[in-house]
Formats: structure tokens, sequence, C-alpha cells
């Protein structure tokens, strides 16, 4: 009689065939799905700029589930995209360090870095492999200006921005009868606000508007008591601001904690500028104006992603869409390139004319891997939210210009 | 003089990159070189000399942009540029010297009169427009060894290599010379060496120009490898503690203390961000790691070394 141990039953041939077919079929099941597309997030996730950064993940995280819950790229047999993690801590060796590390991780694609000083080394670091590197928040025009050929930014830079800006500006002031005749300008120090405030006051005078004074504070700034008294002396109609969140909020309570009366404060690419700034100091935040890449307002899918943010208990900030966005653009080149290589990817990119997007822009239109089809609205707070108020194709408010006194 | 130590280390760093041929283990590889240098030039003052400071990055910056200034204002090649600045840095660490010590600040107080100078430093580049104010200064993409840009990270490599060689070949003169040993009785007490004849104010006038012109190589390096500088970048408070850090943590006044420190620093740095996309979580790790180190080793990780051969000797 054969022992218990060796007989072969019923059951554990069935076991035995169900557990060979599991080993042969799996991997002609795991061969049939295309392998996932590396898209590398390089963004500062600890240091100073650590709530940017985690709101420009967010974005991006949320682009990338959605588009992966769509079926992934479908020209690709539907290969998802899988996200690498980087925190480039706000230090440019800290970024060139992550892009690397996920080189070699085979990374199809990059997305950062909020900060241009990490996005300059990054990108280059970035074109050694040719690898596409889509700018989502990084306001310097020299990233796009070297001609490195994998490097693509969806919204308007410094110059572009500032542009859009005077031009808003004076459309305002006009129809209002130009009561905004003088402008303090007060910048942050680092490439962004300088910058910025170099072309601003290079442009200004072009609508009219006279520049009383150029003033420059340190990040971080603890205290504009002076500063403020500086600028009630100088009587301009307008304080026009250029800094990070921290300073630009603090400033703006400054102000409105002694009462300096001017026709309406004003930002280009201001930093505090959201709905935090709304919730939590609405009397500072109303009447205040930034011109800003802000969605579109009448998109329906703007709204429905907006209430998905806050549904979360998270604030829908801009770093929040122009990640969502870039993800969605980098998607799309992609689709069309039908493939990750490189430089199938990269002539998808140059050559894109995406759309499905909702910001303000018409069809993506690169020249030198900048979109020339970007632009930057301009809104305003009232006590409980923003509204944007030019261009009027976008608008969802009338100005409110020039703001009324505190007397 | 041993001498095996230093020529086996040469070895497996000249080694390094033919066997670790990816750029993330180049990478790093140059980055443990690049603060074991500056990390060094630290060392030559505060462990060698006794001359703590918390602003090296005025050195740093100086050397940075010295030499980017230099090749875009006046068209030098970053060769020269990288000459150029050794000497602007050692000038400016005599200078900051000459100003301190003659006026008889000592200890924390010439601790702190450094990082007035770097803040000052910093300051002042952001506020003039010759430095590109607060927007820095973009080095343009011209990848040709001649123009210190190499087409491949190797060429880094070797440069900060020779370089950080250079910085460990004077922490090794530093042991045998007599200037070392000036330097040590000044570190040791000062009253005492000026008592022996000792001309103390020269000699640490003479420290703190070496320091500032090693320091310079690493901050015209660092230009030349990311291509970007702004003043907070090079002058900022982050890079006095970085390259105290290393030499800490290695162990000060040692010749291997900063490389030792650095290699560990940025093995934790790179691991940890590898291993965890927690926000923050890297950091605390890190943190952990030096209070640990701090806490169980405070003359710095060569201790270990040194327990190691003496129990080797004893036995």
């Amino acid at each position: 009689m054969p022992s218990r141990k060796s007989r072969f039953t019923r059951r554990k041939f069935i076991g035995a065939t169900a557990a060979a077919s599991v080993a042969f079929g799996v991997p002609t099941l795991l061969r049939a799905q295309a392998r996932p597309i590396k898209v590398g997030l390089v963004h500062p996730i600890t240091g100073f700029l650590a709530y940017s950064g985690g709101q420009s993940r967010m974005g991006a995280m949320m682009a990338i589930d959605e588009i992966n819950a769509g079926g992934g790229i479908k020209s690709m047999g539907g290969a998802k995209l899988e996200a690498l993690l980087g925190d480039n801590q706000a230090k440019p060796e800290v970024g060139v360090s992550v892009v690397e590390q996920m080189q070699e991780a085979g990374v199809s694609a990059y997305i950062g870095c909020f900060s241009s000083a990490v996005a300059l080394p990054a990108t280059q670091a970035a074109a050694k492999y040719n690898t596409p590197f889509v700018i989502d928040v990084g306001a310097s025009d020299n990233i796009v200006n070297r001609g490195l050929k994998n490097v693509f930014r969806l919204k308007p830079g410094f110059n572009a921005s500032v542009d859009d800006g005077i031009l808003g500006l004076g459309e305002i002031n006009k129809a209002a009868g130009n009561p905004a005749k003088s402008a303090v300008l007060v910048h942050e120090e680092s490439e962004f606000g300088t910058g910025t405030a170099k072309l601003l006051a290079a442009k200004l005078p072009s609508i009219g508007i006279e520049v009383k004074e150029v003033m420059k504070h340190a990040n971080p700034t603890r205290d504009f008591a002076n500063l403020a008294l500086r600028i009630r002396g100088l009587k301009p109609d307008l304080v026009i601001m250029s800094n990070y969140q921290n300073e630009y909020v603090l400033l703006a309570r400054t102000l409105h904690q002694q009462k300096v009366d001017l026709v309406s404060m004003f930002s280009v690419l201001g930093g505090g500028f959201n709905y935090k700034f709304v919730k939590e100091l609405p009397d500072v935040a109303q009447y205040m104006i930034d011109t800003n890449h802000w969605f579109d307002p009448t998109n329906p899918r703007a709204q429905a992603m907006k209430k998905r943010v806050e549904a979360k208990g998270d604030l829908f900030t801009f770093e929040v869409y122009l990640s969502y966005n870039a993800v969605k653009f980098l998607a799309d080149g992609m689709e069309r390139a039908g493939s990750a290589d490189k430089e199938k990817v990269n002539a998808a990119l140059a050559a894109s004319t995406w759309s499905d997007h909702f910001m303000p822009y018409g069809p993506t239109r690169m020249v030198n891997g900048q979109n020339t089809g970007g632009k930057a609205s301009i809104q305003q707070a009232s006590r409980t939210d923003i509204e944007v108020i030019w261009p009027a194709k976008f608008a969802s408010a009338k100005p409110v210009f020039p703001k009324p006194k505190f007397s | 003089m041993n001498w095996k130590i230093p020529a086996a280390l040469l070895v497996v760093a000249l080694a390094y990159p033919l066997v670790f041929r990816g750029n993330f283990a180049i990478n790093f590889g140059v980055l443990v070189l690049f603060f074991a240098l500056i990390g060094q030039a630290w060392n030559i003052a505060g462990g060698f000399g006794g001359q703590l400071s918390f602003g090296h990055a005025v050195f740093f910056g100086t050397g940075a942009y010295c030499s980017t200034i230099l090749q875009l204002k006046l068209g030098w090649s970053p060769w020269s540029g990288l000459a150029a600045s050794a000497g602007a840095g050692a000038l400016v660490g005599a200078l900051i010297a000459a100003l301190s010590f003659r006026f008889g600040l000592r200890g924390s107080y010439f601790a702190l009169i450094t990082l007035a100078f770097a803040e000052a430093f910093r300051i002042l580049t952001n506020a003039l427009e010759f430095t590109g104010g607060g927007v820095g200064l973009l080095l343009p993409l011209k990848r040709s060894a001649l123009n210190f840009q190499f087409a491949e990270r190797i060429g880094f490599y070797y440069t900060i290599l020779a370089l950080t060689a250079i910085s460990i070949g004077i922490a090794i003169w530093l042991q045998r010379s007599r200037f070392g040993a000036r330097l040590a009785a000044i570190r040791e007490n000062e009253d005492a060496a000026r008592a022996l004849g000792i001309d103390t104010f020269r000699e640490k006038v003479k420290v703190m120009a070496l320091s500032g012109a090693l320091c310079a190589l690493g901050g015209t390096f660092y230009a030349q490898y990311y291509l970007y500088i702004d003043p907070a970048v090079v002058f900022g408070v982050d890079k006095s503690v970085e390259m105290l850090l290393v030499s800490m943590i290695g162990g000060t006044g040692t010749v291997y203390g900063p490389l030792i420190g650095s290699l560990l620093l940025t093995l934790v740095g790179e691991y940890t961000r590898a291993i965890t996309d927690a926000q923050g979580l890297s950091l605390i790790i890190y943190g952990s790691l030096l209070i640990l180190i701090i806490g169980f080793l405070p003359n710095g990780l060569v201790d270990l070394f040194k327990l190691r051969w003496r129990r080797k000797a004893r036995a």
C-alpha cells in the first residue's frame, strides 16, 4: 500500500494544475500589459518652499491618477504613468542629485521644480540624457532661453506675466479714469522678485504710472513696519509687490494695519495671493489685485477640480493646477508620440497644439520651449472669494478700482 | 609619516568612477569630494588653527562670483578664473582676519564676525548691479574641457578630486610643518604661544588666507558645475554650516576628518532621500544620526578608526 505522503490525490492534481496555470499564465498577462512610464516629480518637499512643493506634488499626482484611471497612454497600449517622487529641498545640488537618481531609475520625463535656482541646473542635468523636462512652476526666462531642446514650460514666464500685468493694469486704470499715476515697487531679493520688479520699473511708465521707489526686502522678513512707514511717506497710488507667500501676506497686513490709503494693492506673481489668504485674513485680502497664473473660472472642469481639492481640506492654489496641467500636457505629448522615446516625446511637445486644459490659454504653441499661447490673468479678492477681472473673456467679476479708502 | 593611507585613498578615488560608471554614482562622488574640499578649507582654519568660523561661505561665494564675473564681464577662461578666485579668497581671508585679530576678536566673537561678513557680502552682491543682484549670474552652456564645462561628469570628478587631494596634501603638510606646529600652539593656548615668541597675529592671518583660498576654489568649482549662482545660494548660512558640519562630524583638526564626514553625510543625505517619500522623514533620520554621532563620538568619526588602531596595537 502506498504511503499517505506519496499519494497523488485528485485534490493535489487540481492544485498543481492551478499552480502551473498561474506560474505559466501570469508572465503572459504581464507581457501583455504595457510597461509603466516613469515620470519624475522634482519639487521642494522640505525647506522654506515646502508648502508650495507639496501643493505641486498634489496637483501632479491628481493628473497622474486621472490619466491612469482613464486607461493610461492609449497609443502605448494603455501604459500607466508611474510617479517617481523627489524632494529637491530648494537646493540646486540636491535637485541635480534627484535628477540623476531618477535617471538611473529609468525616468521618461520630469516635472518640476518650483524654484528657478533649482530648475536651471536640474534641466541642464536632464539635457545630458535629452529627457523631457516640463517646468510646472519656475518663472525665470533663463530656464527656457538657453537652447535646451528637452525643456518646456506651459505657463508664461517673467516677461510675459509682466507684459500681461501691465496691459491689464493699464486697461483697468483707463476704464476707471486713470486714478493711479504713481507706484512703489516692493520685491523680495532673489531672482524671482528682482527680475519681476526690474521689468515692472521699466514698463510702468508706458501706461502713465511713475515709479516713485523700488524697495527690496530679504527672505525671510519678519517685520515690515518701517517699510510701510516709508511707503506712507511717499504717498503712492499703487503698491506693487513681487514676493513669496509669507512676506506677501505680512506686507499686506502691515499696510492694512497702518491704514495706508492706496488706489490699489497690485502684484505680479504675488506668492501669497490665494484662497488661504482670503480665508484667514479677509479684511486684508479684500480688493487686493494680483496678476498670476489662474484657472479659467468659466471652465466646469476647473470648478470640479477645485471642489475635489477643497473636499480633501486642501487649497486650490496655483501650484496645484499648474502642475496638474503640466502633467496633462506631457501625457498629451506622449500620446501623440506613441512612445516614451525621448526624441519623439520632445518633438511631440515642441509641436504641441494642446488645448484640453482649463487655463485661460489658447492652444499651446511652443517657441524655444516656451508656450507663447499662455497668458496670465488678473484677479481680485473679495471678502470670501477670488474673482478673475481681466481679460474680460474669462472675467467672473468687474474690478473694484480704486478701492474704498480707510477713512 | 605613513604614506600608505593617502596612497590607498588616492587609488580608490581614481578607480571609483571607472568602477561605478553611472552618472548618479559619479555625481555622488563629486558631492563627497566637493564637501570634503570645502570642509577641509574650514578645517584648516577651524581645526588646525583653532579659528572657529560660522561664515566661511564668504570665501566660497567670493570664489564663485570672482571666476564667474571674470568670465562673463572680461572673457577670462574659467581655469584662469579658478586661480584668480583662489587669490581673491586668500585676500578676503587675510582682510577679515587682519581686521578681526587687529581688534583682538577671538573665539565666539570671531565666529560671529565671520558670520556678519558672510551676510554683508550676501547683501552687497544682492544690491550691486555687476554681480547680477538678486537675479544672480548664469554661465552660458558651452560644453568643453577648456571652458571647465566637461561633457561628462567624470571630467568634473577628476577636477574636484585634484582640488580635494591638494587640500588634503596641505593638511598633511600642516601636521608636519613648523607653520602647523605654530598653529597648534596658538590653538591650544594663544597667550602661551605668544610668550614663546610666535607672531600669533601673522600666523592667524596666514591660516585664514590659506583657508579662504581653498574655500574659494570650491566656490569656482560649484559655479562651473551648476552654471548658476545667486547670493543666497553661495553666501547663505547653509553653505557655512555644511562645511563646518562635515569637519565636526568627521573630526576637526585631523587630516581625513572632513573627507570621512563628507562621505557619511552625503551618503546619509542621498540614501535617506532615496528610501523614503514621506515629507521631511529623510531630514529627521539625517538629524537623528547627527545627534547620535555628536553624542557618542564628540571628536568625530575619526575616533572610531583611532579606537580600532589602538585595539590592534594592543593585540
